[in-house]
């Protein structure tokens, strides 16, 4: 099987967020890297059916230069190469031209399975994986937790609301759009690091994958959430007590 | 002696009077003096016959030694502690007397009793041959002769004793299995001792001294070839395994290379690994003293040894096969807390500290370890600053709270959190009194903004990618802050930033706060308490940082100090070292409850620690006994409790 999985750098978990001058985006001077979560669970999907089926997995991912150090975490765990798309507007794209960078860099190396994460920990659109899967016309999943190969193609489990989950069952090449906590990750060692030295890195530019389109979503302006505390005590008997509670919650906070 | 020559021979009282007027009319070895050529020839083919058996048997072992990989940060010089170590304990055999008087004692004279026959041996022998050096009409001979039959005596009652304990007191230690080859050389060892003893109370005349000769000819001829098949070769190799041993304590070596991984193929181990592994004595020092061992768990760390020894006979030190399989379970070598009270027990030099993490080396950086807990260390330390998994925020919100000083590079110390002080509640009530204390000294200190694990867990359970990371990145945040002095409340990290980061880059000066604490005693409030601490020593603050008095200063300051029943470098582990407190333990009893019941079972009110594992380990264990445990505070918390009052945070 040749699995291609898409990952994205993005600013370590830990890490204060301070939005830059502009106010579009944060300031990224200062900033820790780290592989995003749910990518971190495609790539240990795409390992684990290597390891049952052969094959290969490739590493794609686009962005800076820094993202080299994310793209080689991902050799160590046992990925077998990698593709770099360099690109040092990805920020300023929209979901659609990232899905347009990544779709012509899949493109020619035709894989039976493409693997994403289902989101990003920074944007968290959950689109591109699925418009990657359009642009290429292939049929798509989002939310799985779990693949399996079949002889007709692959049988996978999508995550629903309320612990209910539903099988699908899709032909390959197929595009999969992967839910965090699946599986359990593996841990980096250092025999994957040193392994990962001797692993072919191609880069290609994004200018050499195509001209992109303008965005059609733009990014107007990032704040932090307004935090703000207010209690209020309500009295009366319990019956009261409740209604007004229901009232509060259904017209005041808007959660019900 | 006079000699037993034929009919010319003068009669004994004759020529003693007339010979040595000084030497009283004692007895003296009689020895025969005449053998014929066909007892000579027939001696030396014996002879020849017993060296060949031996050295059948020891050459394929000192190959397998030789042919193990050299040893990388291996340095023959300074020779100084390398001749002192080879003095005091194996001349002096300071550690085997000392941690185990009694049968130390005895085997001592066994060993002195081997030493001090080093002529009569080789005159034995010689005499064998015809060409006895040793005349027993010298005074030379006959004072030596003396001499070693004292010797023979103490060493006569050493082995007798030893043999008592091995087979009628029967010590869990040397293990559920009744060693008759100890038996054997026991008794081969009182044959020699007794055959050269009778020689005293025989004249030279009798074919009784013959007899006597021969017997001690037999059972010195059997004994050789035996010393390779048994641990009796420790005899051979043990001085030099003190000689040669790493130094330090729980010295781990560096990796070499690309393709270094630490211990997974007998390719692997080292010829000082190699020369510990064939130099196990079987005592059970280390076995005594395991935590792990001693609640029931598969760890047996005389095991690991003999188990490295059993692989290097089968597979030999150039083989593949890994070495966590057949005579080591992988489980086994992931129940170690690190806790050193093997390696500072071992009276032949093994180290086993740097054999057990190369053990886990092996199977952690090559992926062959599959345990959740520990997958969820690693991974936290890979993404995150901490071992706990938690945000650093949560970090800098405490900070915040407790107002401590943020360093900026002019005060004198740096005050290292660490995961536990940082993250952990009862850590954090440790590190916000020992600032207290330092705001009343009117120390001058600050924490840094950012600190990540210093890396201990990983280092103990053998990764080195991610112990690598974190020991670069705190030391280069370390430069930038222009630290020079850290003062820390947990030995871990005192442990792991003075030694472990060496490896890659110089750490600056490092400190515990006991260390703090107890310089600084006159400056501090002492009060007159009658309240009864007892004083757990810290795996990494005793054994590893041999700090014993400073902390017991600071407790006796203001409370009255107990002594735990094992203390000092006798302490017992309270488990949560090696990456154990991460880990889990899974099977047996709970190595903090073991430690807990005798710590409050000498009557203290109190349980005084110096570490916050040491203290979340007890916690936890004190909780379990309910209502009416005793109480538990670190030394910090029980300076801070006599300070006048509260003080406001330093405003600096």
């Amino acid at each position: 099987m040749k699995i291609i999985v898409a990952i994205k750098q993005v600013p370590e978990r830990d890490a204060p967020v301070r939005i830059d001058a502009a106010g579009k985006w944060i300031d990224e001077a200062d900033l820790n890297w780290a592989l995003n979560e749910s990518d971190a669970y495609a790539l240990e999907e795409a390992l684990q059916l290597k390891e049952k089926h052969g094959g290969e997995v490739v590493v794609l991912s686009a962005g800076p230069q820094r993202v080299g150090s994310t793209i080689r975490e991902a050799l160590a765990k046992g990925a077998d190469r990698a593709i770099h798309v360099e690109a040092a507007d990805l920020a300023q794209r929209d979901a659609l031209g990232v899905a347009q960078l990544l779709a012509a860099a899949i493109k020619p190396e035709n894989p039976d399975l493409v693997l994403s994460g289902l989101q990003s920990d920074d944007l968290g659109y959950g689109q591109t994986g699925v418009i990657v899967a359009e642009l290429l016309n292939l049929p798509h999943g989002s939310l799985i937790l779990h693949v399996e190969k079949t002889d007709t193609g692959l049988t996978v489990k999508r995550e629903l609301e309320e612990g209910w989950f539903q099988t699908i069952e899709l032909p390959t090449p197929a595009v999969l759009t992967i839910q965090s906590g699946g599986n359990k990750l593996r841990y980096a060692t250092l025999m994957g690091i040193k392994r990962a030295k001797t692993k072919e890195m191609r880069r290609v530019t994004a200018a050499e994958l195509g001209s992109a389109t303008a965005p059609v979503a733009v990014l107007e302006h990032i704040a932090l959430p307004q935090k703000q505390k207010s209690t209020q005590i309500l009295s009366g008997s319990p019956k009261e007590t409740a209604a007004a509670l229901v009232e509060k919650l259904k017209f005041e906070a808007r959660v019900l | 002696m006079n000699c037993a020559l034929g009919r010319d021979a003068p009669r004994r009282d004759h020529v003693l009077l007339v010979r040595s007027p000084m030497i009283l009319d004692l007895p003296t070895l009689a020895e025969p003096r005449h053998f014929s050529l066909a007892e000579r020839l027939g001696f030396a083919a014996l002879a020849a016959t017993s060296a060949v058996l031996f050295w059948n048997r020891f050459w394929p072992i000192l190959g397998r030694i030789l042919h193990s990989r050299k040893d990388a940060d291996f340095h023959l010089f300074p020779l100084g502690r390398r001749l002192w170590d080879f003095f005091w304990e194996v001349l002096c055999q300071a550690r085997v007397i000392r941690q185990r008087p009694l049968p130390g004692l005895a085997h001592a004279f066994v060993f002195w009793g081997f030493c001090a026959f080093a002529l009569v041996t080789l005159n034995h022998c010689a005499v064998g041959l015809g060409i006895g050096f040793l005349s027993p009409d010298g005074w030379f001979a006959r004072f030596y002769f003396y001499l070693a039959a004292a010797f023979a005596i103490a060493c006569a009652g050493g082995i007798l004793g030893l043999f008592i304990r091995r087979f009628l007191v029967r010590p869990r230690w040397l293990g559920a299995h009744l060693s008759w080859e100890s038996g054997f050389i026991a008794l081969l060892i009182f044959a020699l001792m007794a055959t050269y003893l009778a020689a005293f109370f025989v004249s030279d005349a009798n074919t009784a001294a013959r007899l006597l000769w021969w017997a001690h000819s037999a059972a010195l001829l059997i004994f050789l070839p035996i010393i390779p098949h048994t641990k009796h070769l420790h005899l051979v190799l043990s001085p030099a395994t003190v000689f040669l041993s790493r130094g330090g304590f729980s010295h781990i070596p560096p990796l070499v290379g690309d393709e270094d991984f630490g211990l997974v193929a007998g390719a692997d181990l080292t010829q000082l690994a190699s020369l510990q592994a064939y130099s196990c004595v079987e005592c059970g020092r280390c076995t005594e003293h395991c935590p792990a061992a001693n609640t029931g768990k598969l760890l047996n760390p005389k095991e690991i040894i003999l188990g490295l020894r059993g692989y290097l006979n089968e597979f030999g030190p150039t083989s593949t096969e890994p070495l966590l399989g057949k005579y080591n379970p992988q489980e086994a070598a992931f129940q170690c807390t690190t806790c050193g009270a093997c390696e500072f027990q071992c009276p032949v030099g093994i180290e086993h500290l740097p054999l057990i993490v190369g053990l886990r080396r092996g199977a952690v950086n090559t992926g062959a370890l599959e345990d959740d807990h520990g997958a969820k260390l690693f991974l936290a330390l890979e993404r995150g600053s901490n071992a706990l998994g938690l945000s650093a925020s949560d970090r800098d919100k405490f900070i915040q709270k407790q107002d401590l000083p943020l360093f900026d590079g002019s005060q004198e110390y740096c005050l290292w959190l660490g995961c536990m002080g940082g993250y952990d509640p009862k850590g954090r009530e440790i590190v916000t009194d020992f600032a207290r204390v330092m705001n009343y000294l009117g120390t001058s200190y600050g924490v840094l903004r950012k600190e990540k694990c210093t890396g201990d867990p990983v280092r103990r359970l053998g990764n080195d990618l991610v112990f690598q990371q974190l020991a670069e990145a705190n030391l280069e945040n370390l430069a930038q802050n222009k630290v020079k002095k850290i003062v820390s409340i947990c030995p871990h990290c005192v442990r792991t930033i003075q030694e472990d980061w060496k490896e890659f880059g110089i750490p600056p000066e490092v400190e515990h706060h006991s260390e703090f604490l107890a310089r600084h005693l006159s400056q501090l409030p002492r009060t007159v308490n009658e309240e009864k601490v007892v004083y757990h020593d810290p795996c990494y603050l005793g054994r590893y940082r041999d700090v014993y008095e400073e902390p017991r200063a600071v407790v006796s300051h203001s409370v009255s100090l107990v002594e735990a029943p094992r203390n000092r470098e006798r302490s017992f582990c309270c488990g949560a070292g090696g990456g154990l407190a991460f880990l889990g333990e899974e099977t047996g009893e709970r190595v903090s409850h073991v430690r807990v019941a005798e710590l409050v079972a000498t009557g203290a009110t109190t349980v005084g620690t110096a570490c916050p594992f040491c203290n979340t380990m007890f916690r936890d264990a004190l909780a379990a006994r309910g209502d009416g445990a005793p109480q538990l505070l670190d030394i910090a918390q029980l300076t801070a409790r006599n300070l006048p009052q509260p003080n406001q945070p330093n405003p600096r």
